[in-house]
């Protein structure tokens, strides 16, 4: 039942989130109207690092039980992360050729992101590349416990420790204090949690396709 | 008119369609695996 609710609560949340991100003024007035979109570039990325996690996460569980429902659970959070990574890769290109001139310029946080799609694109040669079942499995998830490792050193410390024209301030100012002002805010994290919604709803649906799928091999 | 209002009306318009196909693609799965259970 809660989850026919959660359905019309994300179509309403993310509409709201929408109307306000453009109703509002822009959120960095220096950087202009293409600020707004901190709004769902972020919100892309944030959803990268929380779909590689449960990749990771649901990977060690696998090799725990060695159930197959987990291993296609996190082929399936790995497709998710791959598509909100591409997302916020292809939107901060968009926005890069506002405010940098060109859409790519290998800047360390462009590269980095570059890096990171190759490494999840490598997860699914590798899945591709074994045919028998169970070998697949654990050796697709001990590459994705491996590949999340790099996460957090591509994503968090590679951008902040090299130059780049990123902004890097916009959410967390340098005294560790929000940079932004209450109403930003508050459409900043309505964004988050209703993107992390829609994650939850997207993952929720794909694996009812891999479970009914494994269900007709007799796998599952 | 405000190119802001226009922006935020074809996100909205991208938003909704997205969302009633993925609807539909629920609602399609949920059949299918009914059936699949009566087979």
């Amino acid at each position: 039942m809660y989850i026919k609710w959660m359905r019309w609560l994300l179509l309403i949340w993310l509409s709201a989130v929408i109307v306000f991100a453009f109703v509002q003024p822009a959120p960095q007035q220096q950087i202009g109207e293409t600020s707004r979109i901190i709004y769902f570039h972020v919100p892309c990325a944030w959803l990268c690092v929380l779909a590689f996690f449960m990749t990771a996460l649901l990977s060690v569980r696998y090799l725990l039980k060695k159930d197959m429902t987990l291993d296609a659970k996190a082929s399936l959070s790995a497709q998710l992360g791959l598509l909100f990574c591409l997302l916020a890769t292809v939107s901060g290109a968009i926005w890069a050729r506002f405010a940098w001139g060109a859409f790519w310029n290998w800047d360390p946080r462009q590269t980095s992101i570059f890096l990171q799609l190759l490494i999840y694109f490598a997860y699914f040669s590798l899945r591709g590349s074994i045919g028998e079942t169970e070998k697949r499995a654990t050796f697709s998830s001990a590459y994705a416990i491996l590949a999340f490792l790099t996460v957090p050193f591509l994503i968090f410390i590679v951008p902040r420790i090299t130059p780049s024209l990123h902004p890097s301030d916009t959410v967390i100012g340098k005294e560790q204090k929000f940079n932004m002002g209450p109403v930003v805010r508050w459409i900043f994290f309505s964004s988050l949690a209703g993107f992390t919604l829609l994650y939850y709803y997207l993952y929720r649906l794909g694996a009812k396709i891999k479970v009914a799928e494994l269900n007709r091999k007799g796998m599952a | 008119m405000n190119h802001n209002y226009v922006v935020m009306v074809v996100v909205l318009l991208v938003w909704a369609a997205l969302f009633f196909y993925l609807l539909r693609l629920e609602k399609k799965i949920d059949k299918l695996i009914k059936e699949t259970r009566k087979d």
